[in-house]
């Protein structure tokens, strides 16, 4: 278990930052057209798991905050997104909120309420728990 | 400005509310010892991630949760130096006081102004919902005092040099 998770880290990391790259370019042009919900959740689906390089949790994080921040309509992103993203959202959302960054704060704070009415307290459990797939 | 407020508290109002999962057990180092895990940190399987909420640069409140005991410390938010001084000598004087609160801390966490520990004992004697909504009452209440306390400090400045200055007239 844990040689497998050495060998993602070390031969995978530059392959998983470019693919990073890939999604942050493909992002920004879901932006330019006005699709913020369709971007967020590009943004979410290739969070790699299990990584314990710091830079690939960097990397995807500056993504998604590019993402959560041009974001206008909550409940619209709410009610369009698939329920097995909320655990990932919400563990981006803390992360969001420990930058101390006032627009980056009220952004998160907005979407971390009606998130939590829709997903439950069980979603804030589980990024609190989770100290194996940390983001 | 008030919205905001509004959504820190029911940010921190939540993610207590999920955080507070406490239950007794007795320290795995030394038998027949019961410690708030919390404060030791000595097994990282009984420690949940750390989480930082922050309203801007100024407030946050961080909250720690282990199996038997929850750290909340707060940073409150301080204008200029008066409400520097004011905030450290009111909450000083409330943690020394730590006994009749029961839930305080007697030293703030290192970078912060207060902090609460909450253990299972606590959570047995008391309702956990009230437990909340002391620590969200109690952060609302703060700002309130230091305003006070500062209004009525430069008030009192005001008479004081006002009377005092008479005399040359």
């Amino acid at each position: 278990m844990a040689a497998t998770g050495g060998f993602v880290e070390t031969d995978n990391a530059e392959a998983i930052i470019t693919r990073i790259e890939h999604k942050s370019r493909k992002i920004e042009s879901l932006l330019k057209q006005s699709k913020p919900v369709e971007a967020l959740k590009t943004a979410l689906e290739g969070s790699p798991p299990m990584t314990r390089d710091e830079r690939c949790k960097s990397a995807n994080w500056i993504v998604v905050h590019r993402a959560i921040m041009a974001i206008k309509d909550v409940d619209g992103l709410l009610s369009s997104l698939d329920p097995e993203y909320y655990d990932i959202l919400m563990k981006y959302l803390y992360r969001g909120l420990s930058t101390g960054d006032r627009p980056t704060c009220d952004q998160c704070l907005r979407i971390h309420e009606k998130l939590t009415e829709k997903a439950g307290l069980g979603c804030i459990l589980r990024s609190l728990a989770d100290t194996v797939n940390a983001v | 400005m008030a919205n905001t407020l509004r959504l820190y508290l029911t940010c921190i109002r939540n993610t207590l509310e999920a955080a507070m999962c406490l239950q007794n057990f007795p320290c795995q180092e030394v038998e027949r010892h019961n410690k708030p895990e919390v404060e030791l940190k000595t097994s990282p399987e009984l420690l949940l991630n750390p989480v930082l909420i922050c309203r801007n640069e100024a407030e946050k409140c961080l909250i720690e949760t282990s199996i038997n005991s929850l750290r909340i410390s707060l940073k409150v938010k301080q204008a200029d130096e008066l409400e520097n001084i004011l905030t450290k000598k009111f909450l000083r004087f409330l943690s020394m006081r730590a006994e009749a609160f029961q839930v305080l801390r007697r030293k703030p966490v290192q970078g912060y102004d207060i902090s609460f520990l909450i253990t299972n004992y606590h959570y047995e004697d008391m309702q956990k919902h009230k437990l909340i909504d002391f620590i969200v009452q109690f952060m609302e209440d703060i700002d309130k005092e230091i305003s006070e306390l500062k209004m009525s400090v430069n008030t009192r400045g005001r008479l004081v040099a006002t009377e005092f200055l008479k005399q040359f007239i």
